[in-house]
């Protein structure tokens, strides 16, 4: 697979993992960036012992995950692209109260949430996080319940 | 709402549109330069020094053995210190961030650790190395000298040494500890939220 081709299959899906992760417009922009930078890097190195997407999807969680080194390292102006200077298009306020929720989990969660809600198998999941299948199972179901519950509390 | 809202259906409804493809490699060349340019500027301070010390020994051909022991030692000590330095900073390596979370976390704990502890090690065996090498290299120099101007150079020396060792060693020492110790802390927390 070209990266031209699994940049436009993937970038919707990584950026939203990576929105889901930081709830910062710019940030989440920067992470995929970084993510897809990685990807294109690696892709050489890539075997097919994992489906494209898993391997995607690993890059990228870790990558957010490491983000809590990178706080440190590099202060944020000092990353040097800013695209176009495309602001976070106004959106439903459904839509944000539910990546301000992810983005408050504990970062696993996140990582896991985001996951699911991509429509990605549990047992892929599994793969990319590196739990068993049955742990990630009560996890989505727990983190749910507590995002219903916010839900709940938010509609009233 | 009812119970059973479909947050699949909100989720994908964050949309961004991609940046041209070609940016993102301007950046990643950017970025490598970065790297780069501080691992030179570090390297040439510490390479231009080693000569400048081995030039003196040509230029000057000290005839004590303690001259050239001395000189041996702190360049020993430039180039432990480099090879520490040039590994601590990999070149945009990513080969392990294709693991699954939980072995790319273990695995960046483990090395922070190993960071931790030769961070420590290291610069105290290069303040050491350089401080008995720079001593050693003086004796021949101060064994000409009058007993007063060779107890002031040796005073000068150590209080030099001492200011190091006693100011300058802690307080590197303690910044790079702060930052690591927090790293580590949170690698350490994400790995137990693996096992909750």
């Amino acid at each position: 697979m070209v990266f031209e081709e699994i940049y436009t299959i993937y970038w919707q899906k990584i950026f939203r993992l990576c929105m889901g992760y930081v709830n910062d417009y710019d940030t989440a922009q920067d992470l995929a960036q970084e993510t897809f930078i990685i990807v294109w890097q690696q892709l050489p190195s890539f075997r097919s012992e994992a489906t494209i997407g898993t391997w995607i999807f690993r890059i990228a969680s870790n990558n957010c995950l490491r983000h809590i080194e990178k706080q440190n390292r590099f202060p944020k102006s000092e990353l040097p692209l800013h695209v176009t200077e495309t602001h976070q298009p106004t959106i439903e306020p459904h839509i944000e109260y539910l990546y301000a929720c992810i983005a408050e989990l504990p970062e696993i969660d996140r990582i896991i949430i985001s996951l699911e809600l991509e429509d990605i198998q549990q047992s892929e999941i599994a793969g990319i996080v590196g739990l068993s299948e049955a742990n990630i199972r009560v996890k989505i179901h727990r983190i749910k319940e507590k995002l219903t519950q916010q839900f709940k509390h938010y509609e009233q | 709402m009812n119970s059973n809202i479909n947050f699949k259906n909100l989720w994908i409804q964050q949309t961004a549109s991609p940046p041209d493809a070609n940016e993102l490699l301007v950046k990643v060349r950017h970025l490598k330069m970065k790297h780069f340019r501080t691992l030179i500027v570090v390297n040439i301070l510490l390479v231009a020094t080693s000569v400048f010390i081995i030039s003196i020994w040509v230029y000057y051909q000290p005839q004590f053995k303690t001259t050239k022991i001395g000189i041996i030692m702190a360049i020993t000590a430039m180039v432990m210190y480099l090879s520490v330095y040039n590994r601590s900073i990999p070149l945009l390596k990513n080969d392990d961030i294709v693991q699954s979370t939980r072995e790319y976390l273990n695995h960046l704990l483990s090395i922070k650790t190993q960071q931790q502890y030769l961070q420590t090690t290291i610069l105290s065996a290069y303040f050491i190395l350089l401080s008995i090498g720079l001593c050693l290299y003086l004796y021949e120099y101060t064994s000409r000298m009058s007993i007063l101007m060779a107890t002031l150079s040796y005073s000068i020396t150590t209080a030099w040494i001492a200011f190091n060792w006693f100011y300058i060693r802690p307080r590197q020492i303690k910044k790079q500890q702060t930052k690591l110790d927090d790293i580590i802390e949170k690698f350490a927390n994400l790995c137990k939220q693996l096992d909750e």
